[in-house]
């Protein structure tokens, strides 16, 4: 058996009274891309959240290559092991959240020569040739008050590959784009998956999903209702609630 | 007229009675009442012109052009006849003749006459006789307001002598055992009532009622009491009392102000230096004091919170003014005596850095978590993220308040002249109270001020532009193409 990029079991976050996820478990092969759909409230940007650390797990685990961060550890561990979390998951913002101050080029090398302690010429080759695949070679030297959203986010994706994540998260890629920019984000990410990555994308869009993800998993109520090939849970979802959503969603 | 037949008449006499001993000063016993060996003389001579003194606490600085406005109607504060004086007031008949006394610190063996003060600071009185000595001699001073800031600095040894006429060395330095005179009293000068110009009949009143006090031994009595009568008061009584007429022809050489140009400028330049030292001393203290300021009131545990806050509320919530005092004035008592420019450097410092570190925490309140976040999710921990995205984005907000701050900057150095700094405003305070050109000097310190913020304001502007151009300019393609 293939073992998963990252593996989640019993994951729970409750803010208060408020439980949000109630024990989530999957698994996302090497190389694959899971979809995650769900209404607004299911719990899956708190998900997100999760897997890259922003948010402290109550229970369950995410393992995540050679790391394990598990709930109910001491306060030092936890925070090396979501450091060491971070440095296996890019993540890239429904807002991109690109670091206004420094220019496109500037936002790439950042991470890889502070925190890896990249040389900068390296670091910078490397950018060039991420900027080059994302098709922004030219804007390296602007700055991003100048870009358009969808270059923004192209250099938002660019950013979060520079530091070799294991695996990439993508929160509501489609939400700001027009749809023949959503045909191009979706061959662009097909691109980087047939070079090997590994994606976890949350997304309203079943239209864009059903291109790019080969797994949907399906929230609702803080808890995976459904989880399968995109074929089979977009097409023929065993569950009703399921069914309610897409039907919905159409 | 103020009075009415059959009403006794007032005499108003103006005099300055903060460290005004023995002249006229509060009661230490009782702090409603004024006393002193002038005030019983007023009282006397009043008496004899059949008037009831009423005496109107004034500031020294600005004696004559209070007597001018009819704030009193004379003036009798020990004031000496000098030739810039007696075109703007007349003179009654001298009263007293005073000498000047030279004052060390008793472990000082250095200095013995005005001659060993070359190159040394000499505190004394602003516009005195003694001050001018010292300006005519060349020896540089730092002028008070009163002669206990100047004793208590040369205790302090923040100058190096102090020069006093002999009626307040009498009273505020023989007493005190960490002080001594050097040399012997010197300079024969005069004491005068000053009047209105014009106010001829009321200098006839005067000047017959001082010959009246002294004849009767009036005088004589209060200045025995006072511990004021010497050689040079028999001299000078003795031809008045057997009916001779003294001359009255004042000589004021020796006390004559030398004011020109040339040195008022110099003098103004040399301000101008102090202030721009203290103005970016202070700044760089503001600046960097600010941050760990903002940052602890911002996201530290809740001790540094309070902590902090308590900093910030105490320096916003009082005055500078108070701040400066009580460093200058205060911390002393605990041993720590610093000179008046670095004092002012060190109180606007911790001043400002309480208005800077709220302009901090408001320019790192106002990035948006977004930015941590995606900081954070690139694997960098709080610091590096802090210093690398988060304080270079606020920095860009926080500079035009910063900018606006640090103008006003330099124009609050001007509160340092209460702890007698010589700086711009005090230049002018000085200079144009020994020479009335308030007009001209007020514009030529103008000029300064505005040599000094415009610039400044320049150059943050620049700044500011420049980093508004790089977040939003569109680069050509040419200069965009990478070297890959």
């Amino acid at each position: 058996m293939i073992r998963g990029m990252i593996r989640v079991k019993g994951l729970r976050k409750h803010f208060g009274d408020a439980h949000i996820l109630k024990g989530i478990d999957f698994e996302v092969a090497p190389k694959t891309v899971l979809g995650v759909i769900g209404a607004s409230g299911s719990g899956k940007s708190t998900l997100l959240r999760c897997l890259n650390g922003l948010e402290t797990i109550d229970g369950g685990t995410i393992e995540c290559g050679d790391v394990r961060l598990e709930a109910g550890i001491s306060h030092a561990d936890y925070r090396k092991r979501v450091r060491d979390l971070r440095l296996k998951v890019g993540t890239v913002f429904q807002h991109f959240y690109l670091f206004p101050h420094l220019s496109v080029l500037g936002n790439i090398i950042e991470a890889p020569v502070h925190v890896l302690h990249t040389p900068r010429k390296t670091a910078e080759t490397e950018a060039f040739e991420l900027l080059e695949s994302v098709g922004l070679k030219v804007a390296a030297r602007r700055y991003p008050g100048s870009l358009s959203g969808g270059e923004q986010q192209r250099v938002a994706i660019a950013r979060a590959l520079a530091m070799h994540p294991a695996l990439l998260l993508l929160d509501e890629p489609t939400s700001a784009l027009d749809p023949r920019r959503v045909n191009s984000l979706r061959a662009l990410l097909r691109t980087f998956v047939d070079r090997g990555h590994t994606m976890i994308i949350i997304s309203h869009s079943m239209g864009f999903l059903g291109g790019v993800a080969d797994e949907i998993l399906f929230m609702d109520g803080g808890v995976v209702v459904e989880h399968g090939p995109t074929e089979q849970v977009l097409n023929s979802p065993q569950d009703t609630r399921t069914k309610e959503f897409l039907e919905q969603a159409e | 007229m103020w009075t009415t037949a059959g009403a006794q008449q007032i005499l108003r006499w103006g005099a300055d009675p903060s460290g005004g001993a023995p002249y006229v000063f509060t009661d230490p016993a009782n702090p409603d009442r004024y006393i002193g060996y002038e005030k019983e003389m007023v009282d006397a001579l009043a008496a004899a012109m059949g008037r009831r003194a009423e005496f109107v606490p004034s500031d020294w600085e600005t004696l004559v052009s209070a007597l001018q406005r009819k704030s009193f109607d004379v003036i009798v504060n020990g004031l000496e006849p000098t030739g810039d004086r007696a075109r703007q007031i007349l003179f009654s008949k001298p009263y007293y003749i005073f000498q000047l006394q030279l004052t060390v610190r008793a472990d000082d063996n250095r200095i013995n006459s005005l001659a060993d003060c070359k190159n040394r600071v000499v505190g004394t009185l602003a516009n005195t006789a003694a001050s001018r000595l010292l300006d005519k001699e060349g020896i540089d001073y730092k002028s008070y307001a009163d002669p206990v800031g100047a004793y208590r600095d040369l205790e302090l040894k923040r100058i190096d002598a102090a020069l006093f006429d002999v009626p307040a060395e009498a009273f505020y330095a023989r007493p005190n055992r960490r002080l001594k005179p050097a040399g012997e009293p010197f300079t024969n000068g005069q004491y005068v009532i000053g009047l209105r110009q014009g106010d001829e009949a009321l200098k006839a009143e005067v000047d017959a009622a001082i010959d009246k006090i002294v004849t009767d031994g009036t005088l004589e009595t209060i200045l025995k009491k006072w511990g004021l009568w010497n050689q040079a008061q028999i001299e000078f009584q003795t031809p008045i009392r057997s009916g001779n007429q003294p001359q009255t022809n004042v000589e004021y050489t020796t006390t004559e102000a030398t004011f020109n140009w040339r040195e008022a400028m110099w003098r103004l330049t040399r301000a101008a230096a102090v202030t721009v030292l203290i103005a970016l001393g202070s700044m760089v203290i503001a600046v960097v004091l600010g941050l760990p300021l903002a940052v602890g009131q911002w996201k530290g545990p809740a001790w540094l919170r309070v902590l902090c806050t308590f900093y910030v509320e105490f320096f916003r919530g009082t005055p500078v003014l108070v701040q400066l005092l009580f460093l200058y004035f205060g911390l002393p008592v605990i041993g720590i005596a610093m000179p008046g420019w670095l004092t002012a450097l060190v109180g606007l410092g911790l001043n400002y850095a309480a208005y800077e570190s709220q302009v901090y925490r408001a320019s790192l309140e106002a990035i948006p978590t977004g930015q941590w976040e995606a900081a954070y999710s690139l694997g960098m921990g709080p610091v590096l993220a802090f210093r690398r995205i988060i304080l270079p984005q606020a920095f860009r907000i926080a500079l035009p308040p910063m900018t606006n701050d640090f103008v006003s900057l330099f124009k609050d150095t001007s509160v340092a002249f209460a702890i007698s700094v010589w700086e711009l405003a005090t230049a002018y305070r000085e200079l144009a109270n020994a020479s009335g050109q308030f007009l001209l000097l007020g514009l030529a310190v103008s000029a300064f001020y505005l040599a000094m913020s415009l610039p400044m304001a320049h150059l943050a502007r620049l700044l500011e532009q420049r980093l508004r151009n790089r977040a939003t300019d569109r680069v050509t393609e040419t200069e965009a193409e990478a070297p890959a």
